[in-house]
């Protein structure tokens, strides 16, 4: 369960303060699938890095099953990014020197997982996204589409319990996004929550619920008519 | 073009620039003292000796026999040797100038021995000493050779005595030198005769005596070691010096030749540390620009592909390719400047520690000039290559860049 | 990790091949020339004799002039060389576990059966040099303490001397012809090449030892000149070698074997006692300034070093400063030119700590092969050197101990470059890399 309450996230430069977040909270529970809207510059890539552990609060408490993380160390964050954690990034990014089979293993090599158990998970993730073929590919030789079921394959070849995604479909045409959005379903419904900010109220309404982030805040909750588990959501 | 969004733009890649600068500073603390040096080791090596160097020739003979008879030996060697066809001048001698060894005395210019002694480098030499090392004769008279003494019989001065011009200087100050007289420590005194023109002594870069501070013996030494200078026509040397070889060794007296030399071999040895210094100094004076000048290269590369994006969007919108060249040369000129500015302060305290350690003279402004504008000049360059291919970005990578 | 750490770095140093070669060429070329330069001031500045430095004593009397000390800029040093009598006195006399009295001497040798006589320089000394100074025999052995009384016609040779003389053959009992005299050959040296030649520091540090040794006793008896400095400070009226023997002139090196501090202190005070004595007898007219100094004190206070030497070690590490310099900026601006990649792994999971050792990896690989590059261009610069120094060619050749130091040079220069690239890199935020893409 990941648990936010009347988080705090302040940007300051020389000249201005942005209020990121102002008294953000948000409860997203096990095996739920949450999409989050809001226009640009609300605030969702922010609220998507406090979750994953990527930037710390300045105020409110963040709990992610059970525990207190809003405060750990970086070395703390870091393992748990690892091991809990998947990320799919707004750009693709993909490690441009690294294959598509070394792009996967990244995380897997951070978590220490032995030789045989790391190919295993690589080679059934990639097939998971269709791209088993393509092991030894580089990024630069492969569509956007494809570089994006890469950095799926990647975001869940370690069993994350919570697969976070800022804009997934973002550069790529509807039909893509159809098959990306299918393909998140899918882990969806093995068990993994899902955390996607979009701006296409088409695939949010795939999703069980769904966020509206407005000036740092959520302002509305529009569960949609879920096909799986009952939503259980708390609005502050 | 304005100098203020480069100054920002450096001061956010501060560490880079830091870097730049202080290797442009290293180097130029370096290079400015290195060609001070270099250029005061060229000036030795290639300061004229006084004499006849390219001409002459030197032997040393030294007696072994039980039956061995110095001055006998002498008188017929020096004949032996005028006789030779080809030979100007001979004359017997204690050293060999500029070979790092040679004899000095403690004179004074009053019989008091407690007066403040005037140190020289004395040779001893015969009556044909000026002819033969090639010296001209300034004012006075040249020995006579009945005032020669094969071997003397103890170390007093000799009656009398000839000076370099800045021996006499250095005795007698603005006086004329010729009449006065020169006394050793225990009172005996010579006369000065005669004054030669300046010719470099025994050993370079003296203090006390001076390297010009000759003064010259009627002598032959009280020894079994002794020495010939051979003056020979020009262009002769080479072709005389076997032969010369070759004469003496046949000539007997119970006694060994033991080298027959040109001059040139002594100004070589003993200028080889100064060659040494100067290609030494000169290889890392070429390899440290070289490092530099690639330092400059490197950073500027990286700024360039850093802000491809960047630029491709000024061209997009309306720069040319030199606006961009030159926001590079002149990004690099003020990268130099600084970097230049902080090396001429290390430059001095380089300086200062060389002239703390090993009493070197401090480092005249001209050379720090110098290499600051050659580094400026070397920095602008550099950047030109990296420079050029930041003009040549395409004004589309603006737009197709994610 | 190591191995996936080497293959990151390798992937990164291949991306960019002109970058990586210039950093690992200008690493290598400041430790090549800091190498060469390091190399020549360790020879001029070792001690030949360590394994002895601390039983060895130099001993200086000050018996200078009163008006002056015997060198204005040190003052306090006495001269480095004695009187003949002085010298005698004490090789006679003091309480030491071996003591050496010595000066040079140039002697003819005739090899004879028609080939040219030959100049050799000759030391004359007291039979304890030998053992004092570990001096290594080929065949034979050198004299005893009675052929040093009865100034016995006893030679030993160096090795070139046997050779030239010889052929290299064991001339043990043979006959040289020195200056018309005859000596019997008793030992025939090995290869000995101290550098420098500590011993007797006075003219050519750098020299090879003498070409010839004989017993003391047989430069007073013979009167054979001296080929060594002669220096005076006293009004006396010399003529000839006779008059120098009584002389205030100094030209004598004296050492003493000295095992226990116990010994020192003895020695110290007998020499001390003895000046005191000189004094009453109107000699010595300074203070009393005795010293002894160890080989290491003693190469010192001769400052053997040359300026130009220690110009130049500061001057190519000024150009390793440089060199490192260079490379800092070429390895941080390779490692913030992929940030991007490190955000990523940061985000993935990638603790500070494994970023960190991740470049220092690619930085350690990058001092390796800097490291080996600039061996090789340090034995390019002694081989060029050698053309420099000829006579001093044991001056530049590369030893073990040098090698090794440009290994550790080098991973210092490496780490040193990469320190603080890798700590810069694995401070990125990751947020801060991903949300500008
Ligand atoms: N590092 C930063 N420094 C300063 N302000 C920042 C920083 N990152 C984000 N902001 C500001 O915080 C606010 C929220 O940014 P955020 O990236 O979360 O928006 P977003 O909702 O993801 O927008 P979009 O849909 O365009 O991606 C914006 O006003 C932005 O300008
Ligand atoms: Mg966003």
């Amino acid at each position: 369960m990941l648990d936010m309450q009347h988080i705090i996230k302040v940007y300051r430069t020389d000249l201005v303060e942005t209020h990121a977040l102002r008294d953000f909270s948000v409860t997203v529970a096990e095996g739920e699938f949450v999409a989050v809207t809001g226009p640009s510059g609300s605030g969702k890539t922010t609220f998507l890095n406090i979750a994953g552990l990527l930037e710390t609060p300045d105020g409110g408490r963040y709990q992610l099953d059970g525990d207190d993380v809003g405060t750990l160390g970086d070395d703390a964050r870091a393992g748990i990014r690892n091991q809990r954690i998947g990320f799919i990034f707004q750009g693709f990014n993909l490690i441009p020197d690294l294959d598509v089979f070394d792009n996967v293993d990244v995380p897997l090599r951070y978590r220490g997982f032995v030789t045989r158990d790391r190919r295993a998970r690589i080679e059934r993730s990639l097939e998971l996204v269709g791209l088993a073929a393509r092991m030894r590919h580089l990024p630069s030789q492969l569509s956007g589409g494809q570089q994006q079921r890469v950095a799926i394959a990647r975001a869940i070849a370690g069993d994350p319990r919570f697969l976070l995604a800022d804009e997934p479909t973002g550069n790529l045409d509807s039909l893509m996004a159809r098959q990306i959005m299918d393909l998140l379903a899918e882990i969806n419904r093995q068990g993994t929550t899902i955390v996607l900010v979009t701006h296409d109220p088409e695939l949010a309404r795939r999703a069980h619920r769904n966020i509206h982030v407005m000036d740092g805040q959520v302002t509305d909750l529009k569960p949609y008519a879920a096909r799986g588990a009952a939503p259980d959501a708390a609005v502050a | 073009m304005e100098i203020r969004p480069i100054l920002s733009a450096l001061l956010r890649n501060r560490t880079g620039a830091l870097l730049v600068g202080l290797q442009v500073a290293i180097t130029l603390a370096v290079i400015a003292n290195a060609f001070f040096i270099i250029a005061s080791r060229l000036e030795k090596i290639r300061r004229p000796t006084g004499i006849d160097t390219p001409n002459l020739i030197f032997a040393e003979s030294e007696g072994y026999a039980p039956d061995y008879e110095h001055a006998a030996t002498l008188s017929s060697d020096l004949a032996l040797l005028k006789g030779i066809a080809g030979v100007v001048a001979v004359t017997s001698t204690n050293s060999v100038p500029l070979s790092g060894g040679g004899s000095a005395n403690n004179y004074h210019a009053t019989p008091d021995p407690k007066a403040a002694p005037i140190a020289g480098n004395y040779f001893e030499v015969n009556a044909d000493f000026i002819d033969a090392y090639g010296l001209t004769l300034v004012a006075g008279r040249a020995f006579r050779a009945e005032e020669f003494t094969p071997v003397p019989a103890n170390n007093d001065l000799p009656p009398v005595l000839i000076l370099t011009e800045t021996m006499a200087k250095t005795a007698f100050g603005a006086e004329p030198a010729l009449g006065k007289r020169l006394y050793d420590e225990n009172g005996k005194s010579g006369e000065v005769i005669g004054i030669v023109s300046d010719m470099q002594g025994s050993w370079l870069g003296n203090t006390r005596p001076g390297p010009q501070d000759l003064v010259f013996h009627p002598n032959g030494g009280f020894g079994k070691t002794w020495r010939y200078v051979i003056r020979v026509r020009p262009g002769e040397r080479d072709r005389l010096l076997p032969q010369i070889e070759k004469a003496l060794n046949g000539s007997g007296h119970g006694r060994a030749i033991i080298w027959v030399r040109p001059h040139e071999y002594w100004l070589t040895r003993t200028f080889r540390a100064d060659r040494r210094m100067v290609v030494f100094l000169s290889t890392l004076v070429i390899l440290m620009t070289a490092v530099t000048a690639l330092g400059i290269i490197g950073l500027a590369t990286f700024q360039v592909n850093a802000r491809r994006k960047q630029i491709g969007t000024r061209r997009a919108l309306g720069a040319r390719r030199a606006d961009i060249v030159r926001y590079f040369q002149l990004e690099n000129g003020l990268l130099g400047a600084g970097g230049v500015v902080i090396g001429a302060l290390l430059a001095y305290a380089a300086s200062g520690w060389l002239t703390n350690a090993f009493q070197m003279p401090p480092l005249p402004p001209l050379y720090v000039l110098a290499s600051a504008l050659a580094l400026l000049a070397l920095g602008q360059l550099a950047v030109l290559w990296p420079a050029r291919r930041a003009g040549a970005i395409d004004p589309a990578v603006a737009t197709r860049t994610v | 990790m190591l191995g996936y750490y080497l293959r990151l770095a390798w992937l990164s140093l291949k991306r960019t091949p002109a970058i990586t070669l210039l950093m690992i060429g200008a690493i290598a070329l400041g430790i090549g020339a800091t190498t060469t330069t390091l190399t020549v001031y360790h020879r001029m500045s070792t001690n030949p004799i360590a394994q002895r430095n601390d039983v060895l004593r130099a001993v200086t009397l000050d018996n200078w002039s009163a008006d002056r000390p015997w060198d204005t800029d040190h003052p306090d040093n006495a001269p480095a060389e004695l009187t003949y009598r002085d010298a005698l006195a004490i090789a006679q006399g003091a309480p030491a576990s071996r003591l050496v009295v010595m000066r040079k001497t140039s002697l003819t040798a005739e090899p004879g059966a028609g080939r040219p006589p030959f100049l050799v320089v000759v030391r004359l000394a007291t039979h304890d040099f030998f053992p004092m100074f570990d001096v290594p025999f080929a065949y034979g052995a050198g004299w005893d303490g009675k052929a040093d009384r009865d100034g016995e016609p006893v030679a030993v040779l160096s090795k070139e001397t046997n050779g030239k003389l010889f052929g290299g053959e064991n001339s043990v009992g043979k006959i040289v012809r020195l200056d018309g005299r005859e000596y019997r050959v008793i030992g025939v040296l090995a290869d000995w090449q101290p550098t420098p030649k500590f011993y007797d520091l006075n003219n050519g540090e750098y020299d090879t030892p003498e070409d010839l040794f004989l017993p003391f006793a047989l430069g007073a008896t013979l009167e054979l000149q001296p080929a060594g400095n002669v220096n005076c400070w006293k009004p006396e009226t010399l003529a000839g070698l006779r008059d120098l023997f009584g002389s205030e002139c100094i030209w004598h090196q004296l050492w003493a074997e000295l095992r226990t501090p116990a010994e020192v202190e003895r020695f110290q005070s007998y020499i001390d006692g003895y000046v005191a004595e000189q004094k009453k007898l109107g000699r010595f007219p300074r203070r009393i300034n005795n010293r002894l100094y160890t080989v290491d004190e003693w190469l010192a206070r001769h400052e053997v070093v040359g300026r130009d030497s220690r110009v130049l070690l500061v001057v190519s590490f000024a150009f390793l400063a440089v060199c490192v310099l260079n490379v800092v900026g070429l390895l941080l601006s390779r490692f913030l030119g992929a940030a991007g990649a490190t955000a990523i792994r940061r985000a993935l999971g990638a603790s500070r700590g494994e970023i960190f050792r991740q470049h220092l990896v690619e930085v350690g690989l990058v001092g390796a092969l800097a490291g080996i590059g600039g061996l090789a261009l340090g034995a390019v610069g002694l081989t060029a050197l050698q053309q420099l120094y000829s006579s001093y060619d044991r001056l530049t050749q590369l030893d073990l101990s040098m090698t090794l130091a440009a290994i550790a040079l080098a991973v210092l220069a490496g780490l040193l470059a990469g320190l603080y690239p890798a700590w810069r890199i694995c401070r990125v935020q990751p947020a801060g890399y991903l949300k500008t893409q």
